[in-house]
Parts: structure tokens; C-alpha cells; sequence
């Protein structure tokens, strides 16, 4: 191997990482404010990709019946859940935030669709159209849940995950599809050459970790949140709803995953459950970090970009094998630097 | 002075999946196991059954085997594990390869397999299971990755379309090839497996491995190798899953690595924790509820849709979402609600013989060394000095009392001296002889025992169990001894020094109670007869007298005492003044991580020092 | 004493009532007169799905009645996973009381099938490709046929195109499972009888999102020509890898690409490829003389009367010629015994060793005891794509 090869598939792996580095910013979110491993997080992926492919090719994705659907189900369970201290307005509100919006996306997604409207609107679309699908999967599934132990949540972090890769293959197929780039262009950096997609991927990966970052050292939102993943009671003397918090970490969620399938539909093609192996690897660097730190799980996520690059290169039928058993000493290592706690996990 | 009536209801919530153990009254113990097996063995002969009901029995038989063995690593141990079917492909791989290349007998194949998958385990086990918290399901996430990529790219395991052809297993001339003759032979592995695992779990190597869940370092304090502990759990239930892909590649005749993906591994998780991964029974139920649903969707879906297609999967994840809404400790707790079953009683062997004391070592017979001497002790955290250059002594037969303000080192003290964290520098010594750094399980064989400021019992145990616990350095009885069942005398003899124990501090009639559904201030009490139960020559209690009432400190004052005159030395940090001065015969007082006084209650009371740091404020 | 009876009470009361339940089941099934069940297990999910799925789709279209008696297909998804398969297997068997059993999609689980349909001598129709399901004709595998082309075939057909256009070294990279495997073991002999080396072999998954490494790896190599072993849509990225670093040299797919998501994936990437195909992939353009044409074009019409347009591929092809296997064998089976009992399997397993001169979408089938997929040079194409399309390339000589 030499320099030349070297840096393409560093390059090659740092975009991946990328990728990788979004979901997994996305898991530590959700899970320090929720508890929920987010195994589903990698379908938003998916959907966020494919339900693109289809606005490109001018038809009306599936996805916005789901989003209805589980509009009027979390609009259901809500006023269920809530039946006794309901109020007019809070009526209204879910009202508003479960039904009235996925109408209006999904109204206007049918208009346009057919209209084939520039690339900025479809990706607009396709994140209103899978965003609000965190939220409302956090009210139906998770919320019931909330003080359940951190497994009984993960396991039905699973069923979720089943019903929705069950649903992405009835919406978009067994076959994968691939959306054009924003841009075509090339640039020579040394014996590099560089895509525009990949420097947009760099560019919004970097510049949604740094409005992470503001939002939760500068917003009120953001420190609320913070406050959660610290301390859950602590966060609700002060007046902050965990189940505020948890909405706005499963709809960053929802945004983070469909946002990443946007970027990385150009790259290669997508299936509908492309989204799992995408996700566990962002889910591997949002374990190295602790699932505590966020500047950790990016920087373990490139990693683990970098070692699925030079693994294909040296041993590809091996890569896999290579990628998750290298993880194993940083796991150790992660343990051993980290002081002895007790496992009250009730 | 309180105890919180809430924290009562909060502690027994949380105990919800209690572990289930095989009763103790010989009749009790045999006639649901014997309903049961009758029962079952009579299912093939109901006339007229339809024989692919047979076949999903048999699969759920075969589910059953994994899902149990991770009720012993998830439910009782607190690992999680997505590598079980990693070792189930282990067993079958072995068996597939010995009996097809090979010519051997299934039978002699069988001991193969299991020693693969043990040894496989317990290798994955020695690297991973140090892997605290998240990290250790990610592990085996990883190992199970590999494992499928590794077979499937290996000429060893005929790569990706695998080996067929496996031989059905056979005695004399009858093969086990068919669905009932296969039938016996799962469920009769499955009933093995039951009486095992309910042994294994009501056994002094079980109480170790339920203390693993919230109760690490309790366990360590009594000399449990809880290291170890984990270990046994995890290739315990790697033999399960092993013994069940023995049978799976005789079954299926062929294995290939597609059903030993991590999918499968997810799927058996998934079947424990819907049955109820607190339990054996909850684990079967579980397997037979997945695969049941399974299986019912595929007839039944197309008939409700009306159209083909692809909607099992979703309706599957829905149903499991409702499930876990529903019942999250699994359906098993529900299902015993329905029947109206109550948590076993004991019946304690009062007569059984009484349990050996303790060894104790050469120091601890001498008389003339301190029991306990500490000098120069110092920790460090960062620029923080929590403890700086302390000494103080414990003779035999002594009570003292380390006291002081919030914040004066006490707690860290009391932590330096019983190896929970190892000093800075100094020097800790016990009956004279060296026992600086060392782990709080060494210092436990010391004979050196301890209770804790935030009470740390078992929370899926009773209340005797947990004092048994305390007796752990007493019995010798191994995982192997106690499946089989020949440690019944040792266990007699120690439930009946946990209940001679729990007697002493006057809660012999709580002792089969969920130990956290007391109050705060018994849990205390029982922390106390645990640590009697190892035997010690020292106790170290942390604010043993918080949370009780008046005339209950007063008998624990006279129970301290007592202990005393029969020899104890007691070293114990307390805030409660009038609980310290009326008891102790020595008291050292500590201000910021220094010795401030030392002496008499009633020095101490008129130490101009004392009073103006310490008790200033009020004085 | 009182929990113990009671879990034992509940455990009779459950037992009782799942067995009378199964009665009830069991005694429900009314049957028509005598006809005909096939059970198919398909892989409509997981992995191979973009197999299972027009596998299953084409069922639709088989013969409802052959011989004045009614065929009933049972179908079920096997998610290819082999346990699941098998269960499928042994459910079609003792519950539905099946005369033949077709598929599975995928080797493995197919592998696994055949020792089931052994054991209860159940004829088994396989859809995958491979031929170890078929080979060698022993007692277990008597009971095997399979419809798709061995990958020996196709293999044969690349390696006579690659020498006949001066192709002296390949490279290959191929699926992380068991359909790369497979090819792999194929395509080194039949690149070795004519000559040409085999310089570099990589491989990836179906769902990797990068194959980088893998293509600079191909490329040190300098192969003068890549060969990919993927199937669906996922064969496509490979192909585009190559061309986006410069390769130059043709490149080479293999059957199970050959479906029209893939040139939809594929665009201006996969323009020029060579791959070997059954006929029924260029059926208008067949001469009119092939054999498979009426039969590949009234198959594709069907189908995509009922799919839609564009729809159709040669997976769904494998499955229609299941069907005509069977409809040729089940008359003279028909004549031995009745359906629904042992004499008749048997019969229906000779019959379908018997087949001759079969016409399916994919070539024309001669059985014998020894050749339990009876095709010859009749079931390959080779297939180039120009201009977004399968072009019918001249036959070799």
C-alpha cells in the first residue's frame, strides 16, 4: 500500500466515520436523556433516504401514510394516557403537533411530488416528513416505559426496529436505490481527489456538531436536557417534564437519522435496512464514548470509519471480523481507565 | 430521626421480578416439577394433535435451553448478552464436524460440544466479562459478529452453505428423527436443564452470582470472588446454549452460520425478557410465546390483511412493544398472579448440625497485637486530601467510634480500611500482620466484616438469603456440587447459622421476606447478622443506628455490647452523639481528613477541641 | 404445596386446551377432492428478499389446475433463515400434507430443506443456484431438482466471453456469503480451462455502504477485467467504485443482477457490463427459433399484468419454471396414485426424473437419474447493457 492509496482510504473512511458519527451522537443523545438504546435510530436512515429517492423520481413516498398513522396512534395514546388531567389546550395542542402536521406534510408532499421540485425542496420534505416520526415513536413506545429497566427498554427498542425495517421493505422494496449528488464537482487536493458530497457531508457533519454543541451550552433547552441526563428527578424539581426532554432528544433523533440518509443516499445505494449496520457501528462509537461523550463518540466513530477502510483494503472478507474485534481492547481500555462503579441497574 | 414509610414502597417496586428458587419443603419442591414433567410427557400422545405442533414444541424446547441459560447470566447476573447463539452455533458446529468427517456418535460428540462451547466462553469470558456496563453487551455484540463472518469465510466450517448431512442421534438401532422421539429428548434436556439451573441458583455459588446484580461490592466484602461468579454465570449459560446446538444440528440435520447471526442472539434475549428473564419458568414461557406468535402470524395475517405480504415482522414488533407495555418483568410474575402463588417459604433446618467456624489465621489467635492499627493513612484525590496521615488503633474486645463532621474523611476512611479503595500511602495492619491495598475480599478472609452507610443487600433475595450470603467463606460447596445437589448439608448448615444469626438481632421472623421490602432501619439490622454470618473478629459498622427508631437503637446498643463481651472488637462511624457516647469505649474524632482527639466518650465530651470544632455550633 | 398445584392445574388447563384446539384445527380442515398441494418457502424477507419477493410474486401465475385436477400452492417466508426453512419445511409436510415442496431462495437454506424432503421423501423443487443442492444424485439428494442454471453454466459462459475478447486476467469480488462463495468455487475452474488467471479476489456485504478498499485492492492487481458476483441492486456499487477510480478494463456481472432495479441503481455505471442470463431476461429479442420465447414473453406479460410494468425479473422466472416442471411431471404422477399419499410423492419425484424436452422460460430441460437439473447452452444468454438496457449479445462460438 502506498501514500496515495493510504489517503484515499482515509478519506473513504473519514466520510463514512462521518456518517457514523452522526448516529452515534444521535444514541448518546437519546439514551442520557431516555435510557433508550435507540436501536431504530439506523431505520431513519433508511426512510430518510429512500423516501428522497422516491421524491426524486417524482413519486409520492409511503412514508407519509406512516407518519400519519403514527400521528393519529401517538395522538390516541397521549389522550389515553392523559385522560384524567386533560385539558382543553392540551388537546389542542396534540391536535396540532400529531395531527394537524402530518396532514399539512403530507398534503403538501403529494402536491409537489409530482412536480418534481428542486433538489432543496425535496430534502425539506423528506425531513418533515421523517423528523416528527421520532417523537411520536417515542410517545407511543417509550413513554409507556419510562421507568423500566434499561434492558426491558432495549428490548423494546427492538421490536420497534423490527416493525420498521418490516415497514421499509412493504413501503420501498427488497431493492436499494440512490439518490444524484447535490454536487458534481471534483477537486484536486495533492494526489486526492475529492467529491463535493463528501466535503458536504464533512461540512454539515461538522457544522451539526458544533450547533449541538451551542445548543447545549448556550440554549435553555439544551442545558434542560442536559439536567435530564444527569439527574432525572433533579431535572423535574426544577421544572423541567422528562417527558419534554425526552420529545426533544427523540425528535433531534428523528432529524439527525433522516438528515444522514439525505447525505449519504448520493454515496451509495440504500436499502431499507441498510439502516442497522449503519447504526451499530454509530452505536459502537456511542459505547467507546461511555454513551456520555459527545466529542468521544465522533472521534470513535471516524475511527471506526478508518478501520472499516483499511480492513476492506487488506482483508475484505475479513472486514467485519477485523472492525468489531478491534473494538475490543478499546472497550478494555476504556474500562480499565474508568473508576470502578457499581451496576445498580434496577 | 425517620423512617420513611415511602421508601419502603419505592425499595419493593423495585424488586418486582423476584428470582425463583426451588422451594425448600421436600414435597412442595417435587410435586409442580413432577405435575409438570407428567404432563408434558404425555402431549405427543394426545390423539389427533397435529404433528407440526410437536415440531414447534421441539423448537421451543430448543429456545428454551438458551433463554434459560440467560436468565442465570441477564436476569439473575445483570449481564446482557447478545453472543448466545455464538455458542449455541459452537455446540452444533462441534458435533456437525465430529459426526460428519469423523464418524463419531452423536452421544460421544456430546461431551465435545459442550467442552468446546465451555471453553470457547470461558475464553471470550476471561477477555470480556471485565467490561463493565455498556461495554459488555457491545462486546459480545462484537464477538457475535465475528463469529458469524469467521465461520462463514472458514473451509473448517464449510463456509457459508455449511455441513449437512448430520447423523440423527441414536440408542441401539432407534433413531431420534422424528418429531416425538425428538420431543423426549429436548424437553427431557430441558427438564435437566430446570432442575439445574433452579439448584445452581439456590446454592451458596447462586447467592453469588444473584449478588451480582447491585450488590458487587457487598458480595466482594464477604469474600465472594464476584469476577469469578460472573464467569460461571456466563459459561453456564453458554453450556445451555451449547447443549441446545448439540441438538439443533441433530434436529436440522444441517447447520450453516445463518441461525447463529446476531439476529438470533437478539431473538433469544428477546424471548427471557418477555417471559420474564427473572425466572426459569418466565424463560420458557417466553420461548414458546415467541415462537407461538411466530408462527400463528404467518397463518393467520395473510387471512386478516387479505393480501400477501411481508407484514410479520411489523405486527411481531408491535406485539412485543405491547407486551413489554403491559408486563415489563415479562409475563411469568403475571402468570403467577393469576395462579395466586406466593413467594416459597423456607422451612429452616434448626436441627441441622452447626457450621464450622471460620479458619482464622495466626495473627488472629494471638492476643497481643491491636486487631485493628492504621498509621500515616493518607488518600489522595487529585490536590484533594481527603485523609491525611491518620492513625488510630482498635484493641480486642473494644468498641470505637470514628466520628466527626460532614466531610471529615470518615467514609473514606472506613473505605481505605475495608479495601474498597486502596491508600495513598501508609499503613493498614489487621491482628499485626500486613493489609495494606489489599482487595476487600482478602481482607473479608481477615475476618473482617463489615455493613454499609447506604444498605446494600441483594435486591432480587429474601432477607435470609442475603444473610446467608455473609456465611460465604464458611461452605466450600462448588457450582458442580451444588447442581448435582450433594451440597444440601453445607447449605442446611448455613441457613440455619443465617436464621441462628438473624435470631440474635431479633428478625428471625422476616427472614423469608424480599429483603428490600423492609424499612430502611431493619435492612441495617439484616446488613449486621450477614456480617456475623461470616464469623468475623472484627466488625465494621457505617451508621449502623440511621434510621431507627429509639428502643430499636437501644437494643442494637445492647447487641454491640453483647458482641463485645464475646470477644468482638467493633469499629464503627456514627453521627447519631448520644447513640456513640452511651456505647463506645474509645471515640477518634476526625476534622479535614485528620486525627482531632482521641479518648474516652467522656474525655472526648470535655475536650476544649473537640467542642469548639466539632461541636461548636451548638455549644 | 398450594402454588406448586396450582402451577400444575394451570399447566394441565393449558395443555388441555392447546390440544383441543389442535383437534379443532385439525378436524376444521376441509379438503377439496384430491388435489394437488405444493408447499413453497421463499425468502420474502431478510437478505435475499429482492429474490423472495417476485419468487413469491409469480406463484400467482402457476397452473391452478393440471390434468383435471386442482394444484393448491401454499406460500411462506422463510426470512432466509434456515431453521425457519426447515420449520416450513416440516410444517408443509405434516400439517398441509404436501405432495412437493419449492424452494428455498438461497443455497444454505435450501441445503438444509433437502435433508428434511429426503427423510420424508418429499420432492423438493430448489430456486437457488447452486450445484451442490443437486450433486452428486445420491439417495438424500434423489429427492433434489432445481430450476435455476447451475452457476457452472453461466461461470462457462463469462469465461468463453472473456477469452474470446482477449481477457487474460480477472479479478473478482463477490458477496460476503454464500452466493459470492458459490461463484467463486465456479468461476476459478472454468477461468482455468481457458487460460486465464485469477489475480485478486475481494469481497463485500450486500448492505456495505463503501467498497473502496476493495476496488484500489482489485486495481493493484491490474486485472484486465473484473468480474462481480452480487445479486440485486447491491451488485451495482462495486461497478461504480471501479469506474469512479479509474477502472478502465470491462466488467464483468453475473445472473443474479439481472433485474431492472439494478439498472435503475446502476445508471450510467453499469453501462457496458457483460452477464450471463437466462433467456426469458431478453425474451423479445430471442430469435424466433429459441425455444424459450413464447413461453419467456407470455410469462413476462403476465406478470407485469399483475406487478406492473418493469417489474419482472429472473428470479420470479425460476419459480414460473417450478411450475412448468411440475405441471409436465404431476399427469403421469397422476396416473400411479392419488395426491396426498406416499406412492404418489414417489411417483411425482419419478416423473419429474423423467421430465423430458420441458420448455421453460429459461431454456429446455432433459432430467436424467444422474442430472437433476437437466439444462444445456439452450438456458444461458450472454447479455450486455447498452443504453440503460439488456441487449441480447451474438451467441459465442
Amino acid at each position: 500500500m502506498d501514500l496515495s492509496i493510504f489517503l484515499i482510504l482515509l478519506q473513504d473512511g473519514v466520510i463514512n466515520g462521518a456518517i457514523y458519527a452522526l448516529l452515534g451522537l444521535s444514541l448518546v443523545l437519546v439514551f442520557t436523556v431516555t435510557r433508550v438504546i435507540f436501536i431504530p435510530q439506523g431505520e431513519f436512515v433508511s426512510f430518510g433516504a429512500l423516501t428522497l429517492a422516491l421524491l426524486e423520481r417524482g413519486q409520492t413516498p409511503a412514508t407519509i401514510w406512516l407518519l400519519l398513522a403514527l400521528g393519529v396512534v401517538s395522538a390516541v395514546a397521549q389522550v389515553w394516557q392523559g385522560r384524567r388531567t386533560l385539558s382543553a389546550r392540551r388537546v389542542l395542542a396534540i391536535a396540532g403537533t400529531d395531527l394537524a402536521l402530518p396532514a399539512a406534510v403530507a398534503a403538501v408532499t403529494m402536491l409537489l411530488a409530482p412536480m418534481k421540485p428542486p433538489v432543496v425542496v425535496q430534502i425539506a420534505l423528506t425531513l418533515a416528513i421523517i423528523t416528527p416520526m421520532g417523537p411520536y415513536i417515542y410517545r407511543m413506545a417509550f413513554q409507556p416505559l419510562a421507568e423500566a429497566s434499561t434492558l426491558v427498554l432495549l428490548i423494546a427498542a427492538i421490536g420497534v426496529h423490527l416493525a420498521l425495517t418490516g415497514l421499509g421493505l412493504v413501503f420501498f422494496g427488497a431493492e436499494g436505490s440512490r439518490t444524484e449528488p447535490f454536487s458534481s464537482a471534483m477537486f484536486e487536493i495533492g494526489s486526492l481527489l475529492v467529491s463535493g458530497q463528501s466535503l458536504w457531508i464533512m461540512g454539515v457533519t461538522a457544522a451539526l456538531v458544533a450547533a449541538l454543541g451551542a445548543f447545549f451550552e448556550l440554549t435553555l433547552t439544551g442545558k434542560a436536557l442536559r439536567a435530564t441526563a444527569v439527574n432525572r428527578l433533579g431535572a423535574r424539581l426544577v421544572g423541567i417534564a422528562p417527558s419534554m426532554s425526552s420529545t426533544i432528544a427523540f425528535t433531534l433523533a428523528g432529524f439527525i437519522g433522516a438528515l444522514s440518509g439525505v447525505l449519504v443516499s448520493p454515496l451509495t445505494t440504500i436499502y431499507y435496512d441498510t439502516g442497522f449496520l449503519i447504526g451499530l457501528k454509530g452505536f459502537v462509537a456511542a459505547i467507546i464514548a461511555g454513551l456520555a461523550s459527545y466529542p468521544i463518540a465522533g472521534a470513535a466513530a471516524i475511527l471506526v470509519g478508518v478501520v472499516e477502510a483499511l480492513a476492506s483494503f487488506w482483508a475484505s472478507s475479513f472486514k467485519e471480523v477485523i472492525v468489531f474485534l478491534i473494538i475490543i481492547p478499546v472497550l478494555l481500555w476504556r474500562t480499565w481507565g474508568a473508576p470502578v462503579v457499581e451496576e445498580d441497574d434496577h | 430521626m425517620s423512617t420513611p414509610a415511602s421508601t419502603d414502597n419505592a425499595a419493593g417496586s423495585v424488586s418486582g421480578a423476584g428470582v425463583e428458587t426451588a422451594p425448600r419443603g421436600r414435597g412442595a419442591r417435587l410435586v409442580a416439577p413432577l405435575a409438570a414433567l407428567a404432563v408434558s410427557a404425555l402431549i405427543p400422545l394426545v390423539p389427533g394433535l397435529p404433528q407440526f405442533w410437536i415440531t414447534l414444541l421441539n423448537y421451543i424446547g430448543l429456545y428454551a435451553l438458551v433463554a434459560i441459560g440467560l436468565v442465570v447470566l441477564t436476569g439473575v447476573g445483570g449481564m446482557t448478552s447478545f453472543g448466545q447463539a455464538m455458542f449455541v452455533g459452537a455446540g452444533a458446529y462441534t458435533t456437525a464436524i465430529l459426526t460428519t468427517r469423523y464418524g463419531v456418535n452423536p452421544w460421544l460428540a456430546l461431551p465435545a460440544a459442550l467442552a468446546v462451547t465451555g471453553v470457547f466462553a470461558w475464553g471470550v469470558g476471561a477477555v470480556t466479562l471485565r467490561l463493565s456496563g455498556h461495554y459488555l453487551p457491545l462486546a459480545t455484540i462484537a464477538w457475535n459478529i465475528s463469529f458469524f463472518y469467521i465461520v462463514g469465510n472458514l473451509d473448517l466450517f464449510a463456509k457459508f452453505d455449511g455441513i449437512s448431512g448430520i447423523p440423527p442421534i441414536a440408542i441401539g438401532g432407534f433413531a431420534f428423527s422424528d418429531g416425538p422421539s425428538l420431543y423426549y429428548l429436548i424437553w427431557g434436556a430441558v427438564a435437566l436443564a430446570v432442575i439445574a439451573t433452579l439448584n445452581l441458583l439456590d446454592s451458596r455459588v447462586g447467592r453469588a452470582i444473584r449478588a451480582l446484580r447491585g450488590g458487587v461490592v457487598a458480595a466482594e466484602s464477604f469474600g465472594v470472588d464476584t469476577g469469578r461468579a460472573r464467569i460461571l454465570a456466563f459459561v453456564y449459560a453458554a453450556l445451555l446454549a451449547g447443549l441446545s446446538g448439540w441438538l439443533y444440528a441433530h434436529l436440522q440435520r444441517a447447520v450453516n452460520p445463518s441461525p447463529f447471526g446476531l439476529n438470533a442472539s437478539i431473538e433469544y434475549l428477546l424471548m427471557a425478557v418477555v417471559g420474564g428473564a427473572g425466572s426459569v419458568w418466565g424463560a420458557i414461557l417466553g420461548a414458546g410465546l415467541v415462537t407461538i406468535i411466530r408462527d400463528q402470524l404467518q397463518d393467520w395475517l395473510p387471512w386478516l390483511i387479505g393480501a400477501r405480504g411481508n407484514f410479520e415482522a411489523i405486527a411481531f414488533g408491535v406485539i412485543l412493544v405491547l407486551l413489554l407495555q403491559n408486563a415489563r418483568d415479562g409475563l411469568w410474575p403475571h402468570v403467577l398472579r393469576l395462579c395466586k402463588a406466593r413467594p416459597a417459604t423456607r422451612c429452616h433446618h434448626a436441627e441441622a448440625g452447626e457450621l464450622a467456624p471460620r479458619a482464622r489465621s495466626a495473627g488472629e489467635q494471638r492476643a497481643d497485637a491491636p486487631v485493628l492499627a492504621v498509621r500515616d493513612l493518607r488518600k489522595q484525590f487529585g490536590g484533594l486530601v481527603a485523609v491525611n496521615d491518620l492513625s488510630f488503633a482498635v484493641g480486642r474486645r473494644e468498641i470505637v467510634g470514628l466520628i466527626g463532621p460532614n466531610g471529615a474523611g470518615k467514609s473514606t476512611t472506613f473505605d481505605l480500611v475495608t479495601g474498597v479503595t486502596p491508600p495513598t500511602s501508609g499503613d493498614i495492619r489487621y491482628f499485626g500482620e500486613e493489609a495494606t491495598g489489599e482487595r476487600a475480599r482478602v481482607i473479608a478472609r481477615r475476618g473482617v466484616a463489615r455493613t454499609f452507610q447506604h444498605v446494600r443487600l441483594a435486591a432480587g433475595m429474601s432477607v435470609i438469603e442475603n444473610v446467608a450470603l455473609g456465611a460465604h467463606l464458611r461452605g466450600h460447596a462448588g457450582a458442580v456440587g451444588a447442581v448435582l445437589r450433594l451440597d444440601r448439608a453445607e447449605e442446611a448448615r448455613i441457613f440455619a447459622e443465617a436464621h441462628r444469626q438473624l435470631g440474635r438481632v431479633g428478625l428471625a421472623d422476616l427472614a423469608d421476606r424480599p429483603a428490600v421490602s423492609l424499612a430502611l432501619g431493619q435492612q441495617r439490622i439484616v446488613e449486621i447478622a450477614r456480617a456475623l454470618c461470616l464469623d468475623p473478629s472484627m466488625l465494621l459498622l457505617d451508621e449502623p443506628a440511621a434510621g431507627l427508631r429509639h428502643r430499636e437503637k437501644k437494643q442494637l446498643a445492647a447487641l454491640l455490647r453483647q458482641l463485645r463481651d464475646e470477644g468482638l472488637s467493633i469499629l464503627l462511624v456514627e453521627h447519631d452523639m448520644d447513640f456513640v457516647m452511651g456505647l463506645t469505649d474509645r471515640l477518634v474524632v476526625m476534622e479535614f481528613g485528620s486525627r482531632l482527639a482521641e479518648g474516652t466518650p467522656e474525655e472526648i465530651r470535655n475536650n476544649p477541641a473537640v467542642l469548639e470544632a466539632y461541636l461548636g455550633g451548638v455549644a | 404445596m398450594k402454588k406448586a398445584f396450582r402451577i400444575a392445574a394451570f399447566t394441565a388447563a393449558v395443555t388441555i386446551s392447546v390440544s383441543a384446539l389442535g383437534l379443532i384445527a385439525s378436524g376444521s380442515v376441509a379438503r377439496a377432492a384430491d388435489p394437488v398441494r405444493i408447499g413453497v418457502t421463499v425468502s420474502s424477507t431478510g437478505p435475499a428478499a429482492s429474490l423472495g419477493i417476485p419468487e413469491a410474486n409469480a406463484v400467482a401465475l402457476l397452473a391452478k389446475e393440471v390434468a383435471g385436477h386442482p394444484v393448491e400452492y401454499i406460500v411462506l417466508d422463510d426470512s432466509t433463515d434456515t431453521t425457519k426453512g426447515v420449520a416450513n419445511m416440516r410444517k408443509f409436510i405434516s400439517e398441509e400434507k404436501v405432495d412437493a415442496v419449492v424452494g428455498s431462495s438461497v443455497t444454505p437454506v435450501t441445503l438444509a430443506m433437502v435433508e428434511v424432503g429426503a427423510e420424508n421423501k418429499v420432492p423438493v423443487v430448489s430456486l437457488a443456484a447452486n450445484a451442490k443442492i443437486v450433486e452428486p444424485v445420491d439417495e438424500k439428494r434423489k429427492w433434489a431438482f432445481k430450476t435455476p442454471q447451475n452457476d457452472r453454466l453461466m461461470a462457462k459462459g463469462i469465461a468463453d466471453h472473456m477469452a474470446a475478447n482477449g481477457v487474460k486476467s480477472v479479478g473478482f469480488i463477490g458477496f460476503t456469503d454464500a452466493y459470492g462463495e458459490g461463484w467463486l468455487e465456479e468461476i476459478k475452474p472454468a477461468l482455468e480451462a481457458k487460460g486465464i488467471r485469477l489475480v485478486a479476489v475481494e469481497r463485500y456485504n450486500r448492505p456495505d455502504t463503501s467498497v473502496t478498499g476493495q476496488a484500489l485492492k482489485l486495481m493493484a492487481a491490474k486485472p484486465d477485467a473484473i468480474m462481480i458476483a452480487g445479486a440485486g441492486t447491491p451488485a451495482a456499487l462495486p461497478a461504480r467504485t471501479l469506474k469512479e477510480r479509474g477502472f478502465k478494463g470491462p466488467i464483468y456481472q453475473t445472473h443474479g443482477a439481472a433485474n431492472n432495479d439494478f439498472l435503475r441503481v446502476g445508471g450510467k455505471d453499469v453501462e457496458g457490463s457483460v452477464l450471463p442470463a437466462g433467456p426469458v431476461l431478453v425474451a423479445d429479442q430471442l430469435p424466433d427459433n429459441h425455444p424459450s420465447k413464447k413461453i419467456a414473453q407470455k410469462f413476462i406479460s403476465d406478470y407485469e399484468a399483475k406487478y406492473g410494468k418493469g417489474s419482472v425479473s429472473t428470479f420470479g422466472a425460476h419459480m414460473y419454471d417450478a411450475g412448468l416442471l411440475l405441471q409436465a411431471a404431476i399427469p403421469a404422477a397422476l396416473k400411479v396414485a392419488k395426491p396426498g399419499t406416499p406412492e404418489f410423492r414417489a411417483a411425482l419425484r419419478d416423473a419429474i426424473e423423467n421430465a423430458k424436452d420441458v420448455v421453460y422460460t429459461q431454456g429446455v430441460v432433459n432430467m436424467t437419474p444422474t442430472d437433476h437439473v437437466g439444462q444445456d447452452d439452450r438456458a444461458r444468454v450472454m447479455v450486455q447493457i447498452k443504453d440503460g438496457a439488456w441487449k441480447l449479445l451474438p451467441a459465442s462460438k
